[in-house]
């Protein structure tokens, strides 16, 4: 079973189990390709195995940094953009979504059972929003909607505001002539807008205005959920708030799903329901927005809410450090824990590889210029090859010194320097899998909560 | 108006709606003469292009149309090789009797035929191609375009020149000719265009709601990539006028026909014995045609700039 469909069966009292977007192990890899042949040489992985569900009239906040995946991931959801592996799920029952749990878990050996192979097909081909057709596929397109980052490029220059916000009623064809242009007006009033705004063009309006809009036109078919993409971030502080507080009012009036992404904290802190942290296309970790920012089990989220400088609260018992370092490259993306590149509290176990020793010689060009081959026999044990004896002399001495964290030096099972080769091994470690924390709590690290929580390892 | 805000709903609300909505529209598209028009070049451009129409639809009231093909140069065998200001040939004759001033006035209808018929269908042509090329890319877009490299690869002139050739001397090949030649552009802009808009969030926003890939093509992706083919027709109105006079003084149109070009051909030959009127006039109708459209063409790439538009 998977850690999200464990989190359900934990959390919720029976009756409201059943989610109306179930996100399966959702993978997005975009080739990278070269050449005049233009072949692929490798993947970005934006997305690489994200699940979680969204409940009715909940918030799910989608947090990262920049690159992490989350603005792909939530095109997947929308349906804009193509998933390369798992599924999406709209309004699956929980029986059926427990069965599909079962029914892919990797430990059903030898794939799954004929029988089990239709069960599959049907629940496919009833929920997964890409195998949709007909009614149903313009349910899902009716019930999920979406607010873009960019105001002005969401809204088609050409466009009257009554033509933007109509658009979606003329699709359906829901309303005509005066009908349509109450039901636009209804609209307007909602998002704090109105009449006189009808017949103006997008540049007439101001950035939180132009949001407003944007909104307007994702609440026109009354859908069950909406998926917010930064719906804030180009917006300054004041407005932010007013559109935040528009959000939160339209949820409860109409019983609202968001699937609410941003890097920004507070904005989570204050909107989400529970929260889904990303980091390299991966969850790190996932819990209810309350606990979670109380007690983060995972390195990665601590060191987000490090970096928020928080205005409201001076004794914020987290100072403000920020993250350290470059989000690693998403077509190769670190083994093991894929943020143990950059964390504080990162032991032996984290998932050490040959990669880690490359990106410590490139802090020093001297060495690095040297550097003339990797000779890899697997991503945890390779012979580096550089061009004299003395600079190979250099890394062994810099892995045996404090010149790497300690934790690559810990976790280094062999170390030989030979000539003008140093071969060097790593303990193999798996990747670190989310695991469960408690009721609706999962988290993607090997450390105990308790260690995170109590500051700096070591 | 207090009364258009109560909830129920009155018929000549949505008169009212649309009346206004068309309002904003007229007020843009007024914004767009505006500017236009505050730029004198394009005003005199207008003023010739708002001329040369205007003598084409009336030629019939200024030059009595000549019987049975009022296309056909009249022929005055009484008065050869007449100067300008004679009695009843006011710009002179040229060495077969042909009336110089009736070839300018009738002139202008055929160099407007030719101008429409070809960008016309050309702009058609090379906007869907463009436009199938920028929204299906892939394998579609490779054969197209390959296809628009070849026919790019040769000199305009040499090419409409060479299909005029082939298909014998006729004013219909000429069209035939140019509108073969000429599509490639418009494929090309089209296709850069039609590529940059569709990558719009308001492409994304529309396809959210559900709507058609044909409506999303026609409501979003084309109004939003069409200003510059406009433009290039504009410039291309005039262009086509002098490729053709080009096919025409060369003797790939029909000898007689009151065409500019084969009016500067016929009277080329005079003009070293002094008759230079019947090569002049025709050949100055060819410039001032030329000129108004690219001047108004200039204009209208800065009135529809982005930059300048709707702030």
């Amino acid at each position: 079973m998977s850690a999200a469909s464990q989190l359900n069966s934990d959390r919720s009292p029976p009756g409201c189990l059943d989610s109306l977007l179930s996100v399966r192990n959702v993978r997005k890899y975009f080739p990278i390709r070269e050449g005049a042949l233009q072949r692929i040489v490798g993947h970005v992985r934006a997305v690489d195995g994200v699940s979680f569900d969204i409940r009715r009239g909940e918030t799910v906040g989608l947090v990262g940094e920049s690159g992490c995946g989350k603005t792909t991931l939530a095109r997947c959801v929308s349906g804009l953009t193509d998933i390369t592996g798992g599924g999406i799920y709209f309004d699956l029952p929980h029986k059926q979504a427990i069965l599909l749990g079962q029914l892919s878990s990797p430990n059903a050996e030898g794939g799954p059972l004929p029988g089990h192979k239709q069960e599959l097909e049907r629940i496919d081909t009833a929920h997964r929003i890409d195998r949709l057709e007909g009614e149903a596929g313009r349910r899902f397109r009716r019930n999920c909607q979406m607010v873009f980052q960019d105001s002005f490029a969401s809204l088609n220059p050409r466009h009257l505001v009554f033509d933007l916000v109509s658009r979606p009623l003329r699709v359906y064809r829901e309303a005509t002539g005066s009908e349509l242009t109450e039901r636009v007006v209804e609209l307007l009033e909602q998002v704090g807008l109105g009449r006189q705004h009808l017949y103006r063009y997008p540049h007439q309006f101001s950035g939180g205005q132009r949001q407003r809009i944007s909104i307007a036109r994702a609440l026109a078919l009354n859908p069950e959920i909406i998926v917010l993409d930064e719906p804030t971030s180009a917006l300054d502080v004041s407005v932010q708030a007013q559109i935040l507080n528009l959000l939160n009012e339209l949820q409860s009036q109409r019983n609202l799903a968001f699937l609410f992404v941003t890097h920004d904290l507070s904005v989570i802190h204050h909107m989400a329901d529970r929260v889904v942290v990303m980091y390299l296309g991966k969850v790190s970790e996932t819990g209810d927005t309350g606990e979670l920012f109380k007690a983060p089990h995972h390195p990665y989220t601590r060191a987000l809410m490090e970096a928020k400088p928080d205005l409201e609260d001076e004794s914020s018992k987290y100072e403000f450090k920020g993250l350290e370092g470059t989000v690693p490259d998403p077509a190769r993306p670190p083994r093991g824990c894929r943020f143990h590149t950059r964390c504080e509290f990162a032991t032996e176990s984290c998932g050490w590889e040959i990669d880690d020793i490359v990106r410590c010689l490139e802090y020093d060009p001297a060495a690095f210029e040297t550097l003339s081959g990797v000779e890899r026999r697997s991503d945890f044990d390779a012979v580096l090859t550089f061009d004299d004896a003395k600079s190979a002399n250099r890394l062994a001495e810099m892995l045996r010194s404090g010149a790497v964290p300690k934790a690559l030096q810990d976790s280094l099972s062999k170390l030989e320097l030979r000539d003008r080769h140093v071969s060097v091994a790593f303990e193999e470690v798996d990747e670190v899998p989310l695991t469960s924390r408690g009721p609706g709590r999962a988290a993607a690290c090997v450390l105990d909560p308790s260690v995170i929580a109590s500051g700096r390892n070591g | 108006m207090t009364e258009s805000y109560k909830p129920s709903l009155q018929p000549w609300q949505s008169g009212e709606a649309r009346e206004s909505a068309l309002r904003v529209r007229l007020n843009r598209f007024m914004g767009l003469i505006q500017r236009l028009v505050s730029n004198p070049t394009t005003v005199m451009g207008l003023a010739v292009i708002v001329s040369m129409i205007g003598i084409a639809i009336f030629a019939p009231w200024i030059a009595e149309p000549n019987f049975p093909d009022p296309y056909q140069m009249p022929r005055d065998w009484g008065a050869v090789r007449k100067p300008p200001g004679t009695p009843g040939h006011i710009l002179g004759t040229t060495n077969v009797g042909g009336d110089v001033f009736y070839g300018v006035i009738w002139g202008s209808r055929k160099s407007l035929q030719l101008s429409l018929m070809v960008v016309g269908s050309t702009v058609v042509i090379g906007t869907i191609i463009g436009s199938l090329a920028g929204l299906l890319g892939g394998w579609v877009d490779e054969v197209l375009m390959r296809i628009v490299d070849v026919f790019l690869s040769i000199p305009e002139l040499i090419f409409a020149l060479a299909i005029a050739a082939v298909l014998g001397p006729s004013f219909t090949n000429i069209v035939f000719a140019l509108s073969v030649v000429l599509w490639v552009k418009y494929a090309r802009i089209m296709r850069a265009q039609v590529i940059q808009t569709k990558q719009n969030e308001y492409v994304d926003a529309a396809r959210v709601i559900g709507d058609s890939k044909l409506n999303i093509y026609l409501r979003d992706i084309l109004p939003n990539s069409i200003t510059p083919v406009t433009v290039q027709a504009t410039l291309d109105m005039g262009n086509v006028v002098l490729i053709g006079a080009t096919l025409s003084f060369i003797g790939l149109s029909e000898a007689g026909i009151a065409e500019w070009g084969v009016l500067v051909s016929e009277g080329q030959a005079g003009i070293a014995s002094g008759r230079w009127w019947a090569s002049t006039f025709p050949g100055l109708m060819i410039f001032l045609w030329a000129l108004a459209f690219n001047l108004v063409g200039d204009g209208l790439r800065d009135a529809l700039d982005p930059r300048t538009e709707g702030r």
